[in-house]
């Protein structure tokens, strides 16, 4: 079953000259269990992906999609209520950057009580209640691997290192148990063994409790070994998607290629010295955006058609968003 | 860490004090007239009260030597006489500064009352119709005079429809005695046998006074808090709050209030000298009994002891105002409170 399925999103921010199409046509789905990948350069628009879909987004912007659905509810069309509850009881955020996603004037163990929520309580009287909320979060903090737990608790966010926020967010958004954790750049910055940490905690998890996992990252690396999924975005436009190791394996557009390629750990078949392949120029400002497919200016395979928005094409279970692909047999 | 910003406050207030004093002793020398009058308050004096008051002043000494002696009286409480009265200054100060004091006590209060929630809520629809209104009640608030506001008050609500007194603090048929000089406190503490009836007078008396201070003031507590609200609202632990399944509503009042107030204290604590300056001004028009009227009357009459005592007396007043709202705001704030805990 689909848990989250979303198919051409298209968000759009008014500026003070015109509006701007941040998002445009994207697609991403999500079934029960499964780890997906979302990558994109910096600025491809992922962050607004999951700000649109636990609906963290100022209201002058202008949302259109044809389906935005959590397990087959529409979550556009249904009440705010509503949809408030399904984002606090089944789907958890961690936000990019913890330091400023954490109230900066409560205490890390304050903001860690808040998200427990009411119905992982036993029912008993009030003061009793805090006991428990008190144990579970503990827990859940000895878990992301945070030892000292009751100095952490009592600490501000300035108080403490920039990883222990990254770590605390994360038990926030878990210790809620949820269905599907959204995670965005969730080892951002963090030390490689602090990271491989994390990493497997989320694999672990999945494994146990089935948990889904939306992972939002730059760190292709850190995917591979993970995801089952991948949808590669670029420029607020969703280029590729489908099973990792086929996207790994036979990229057919020139953006994921590109982007494989200029990752080295990935190429196992790399020469020594060889020059790192990248694409000329850089990601166009959203300003500034090309017509028609916006990897145009950029893309070697260019040809007259890329002035039209290319449609998504399928080959069994991969989507691809190009007018000239990489199949296999033109390559 | 608390101590030695404590310490460092402490030694902020008593310099500044000192240097007030400088001043105060200086304007003996600056005012017209000769600087033992100034300083003694005594018009004059024949020979015999010359040469003791000279001696008292330590006048033929040094003036540093001159100015320790009357920094010492100033100390033993001594602040010469009212040229204008023939009372001791530091009396007269005394029985007026409390009913200024009171007056801005009340008039910041209604400050915060009306200025808080409304610039709140200016905030939360900060660049929609509510807010546009709201800008444009503060930019006329705080753009008009307070002596003119006064003026016009009092022909509305006094002249015109009747309904309030226009001078003093209560009516002449109260008798209260003083004794704190505060007078809502006075009449509770005093045995008048209609207190409801003397409560109800005093307060029709405040009100248009307090009125026009708070017109002016809770127009820039307006706009500071509109301002501080409407960058929290748009910060990532608002959104992050949302994203947890927290109501707009809840999440500001859970992690909004406390962010938008914090940081804008000090800005308010500051509006508290141009209020005081404001009390002063309408306490003239209003005839009400404080410092401000009595420091007026002082320089009509170049009553030189009371203007410099006078002075010495309100700027002592602001300035230990500001520095104690400081330590306190310091004290409340998490955001200040570095390396309590160390680091994790
Ligand atoms: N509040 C906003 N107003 C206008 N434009 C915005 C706003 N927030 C983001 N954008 C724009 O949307 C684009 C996508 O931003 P987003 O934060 O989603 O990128 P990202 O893919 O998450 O990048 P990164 O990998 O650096 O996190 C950026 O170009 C950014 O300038
Ligand atoms: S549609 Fe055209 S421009 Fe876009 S990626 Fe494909 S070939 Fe390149
Ligand atoms: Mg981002």
């Amino acid at each position: 079953m689909q848990l989250l399925d979303i198919k051409n999103l298209t968000l759009e921010i008014p500026t003070a000259s015109g509006s701007i199409k941040a998002l445009d046509k994207v697609s991403l789905s999500l079934k029960k269990g499964e780890i997906s990948a979302l990558v994109g350069e910096s600025g491809s628009g992922k962050s607004l992906i999951v700000r649109t879909i636990v609906g963290a987004i100022p209201d002058r912007w202008n949302i259109t999609a044809d389906r935005l659905t959590w397990k087959g509810q529409d979550l556009l069309g249904m009440s705010e209520h509503k949809r408030r509850r399904i984002i606090r009881d089944e789907v958890s955020v961690v936000f990019q950057n913890a330091v400023t996603a954490l109230d900066p004037t409560a205490t890390l163990g304050e903001q860690l009580l808040e998200a427990v929520p009411d119905r992982l309580l036993p029912k008993t009287m009030f003061w009793q209640r805090r006991q428990h909320r008190l144990a579970l979060a503990q827990k859940q903090l000895h878990k992301v691997g945070i030892k000292d737990h009751e100095l952490c608790m009592k600490a501000y966010p300035h108080q403490v290192a920039d990883d222990v926020c990254q770590k605390l967010m994360l038990a926030m958004s878990l210790v809620s148990q949820p269905e599907l954790l959204i995670a965005d750049d969730p080892t951002m910055g963090m030390e490689i063994t602090t990271k491989v940490q994390i990493l497997r905690l989320l694999t672990k998890l999945n494994q146990t409790r089935n948990l889904s996992i939306l992972y939002v990252s730059h760190d292709l690396l850190a995917i591979a070994t993970m995801a089952t999924n991948m949808t590669v975005l670029y420029c607020g436009q969703t280029v590729e998607s489908g099973s990792m190791s086929e996207l790994r394996h036979s990229p057919l557009h020139p953006y994921t290629k590109a982007l494989l390629d200029s990752a080295p750990s990935f190429r196992k078949d790399l020469p020594r010295k060889t020059p790192l392949s990248s694409l000329p120029g850089t990601i166009p400002t959203l300003q500034h955006l090309p017509i028609g497919c916006r990897l145009g200016p950029r893309c070697p395979r260019a040809g007259k058609e890329c002035v039209k928005a290319p449609k998504t094409h399928r080959l069994h279970n991969h989507f691809y968003n190009c007018h000239f692909p990489l199949l296999p047999e033109t390559k | 860490m608390m101590t030695s910003y404590l310490l460092r406050r402490i030694n902020l207030l008593l310099v500044t004090l000192f240097i007030l004093t400088i001043a105060s002793y200086a304007l003996a020398y600056l005012f017209p007239g000769e600087a033992l009058q100034n300083l003694s308050g005594q018009l004059n004096p024949n020979d015999t009260t010359y040469a003791a008051l000279s001696e008292k002043y330590a006048m033929d000494a040094h003036p540093i030597f001159g100015f320790f002696t009357y920094l010492g009286h100033l100390l033993h409480g001594d602040w010469g006489t009212s040229i204008n009265s023939g009372k001791p200054v530091l009396d007269e100060i005394l029985s007026h500064l409390p009913a200024t004091l009171e007056l801005s006590t009340y008039a910041l209060f209604m400050s915060l009352l009306i200025g808080i929630p409304v610039g709140f809520w200016a905030g939360i629809r900060f660049h929609r119709s509510v807010d546009y209104a709201v800008m444009t009640g503060s930019v006329v608030g705080f753009s008009i005079p307070v002596f003119w506001l006064a003026l016009i008050l009092i022909m509305l609500f006094s002249l015109n429809l009747g309904l309030l007194p226009m001078s003093g603090r209560i009516s002449l048929l109260f008798d209260i005695p003083e004794r704190s000089g505060f007078i809502v406190l006075d009449i509770l503490l005093s045995d008048v046998p209609n207190k409801r009836e003397a409560l109800y007078n005093a307060f029709l008396h405040m009100i248009l006074p307090t009125l026009s201070i708070t017109i002016v003031t809770s127009a820039v507590v307006m706009r500071i808090t509109r301002r501080s609200v409407a960058d929290v609202i748009q910060s990532d632990y608002i959104k992050a709050a949302i994203a947890r399944g927290l109501s707009r509503t809840q999440a500001l009042w859970r992690h909004g209030v406390r962010n938008a107030l914090l940081p804008i204290m000090p800005q308010i604590v500051m509006q508290f000298t141009v209020l005081l300056t404001n009390a002063m001004i309408v306490e003239l028009i209003f005839s009400w009994p404080g410092i401000g009227n009595w420091l007026l009357q002082a320089i009509y009459q170049r009553d030189y002891p009371a203007i410099s005592g006078g002075m010495l007396a309100v700027s002592a007043v602001v300035i230990f105002f500001t520095l104690t709202m400081d330590v306190l705001v310091r004290a409340l704030n998490p955001l200040k409170r570095r390396d309590v805990h160390g680091t994790i």
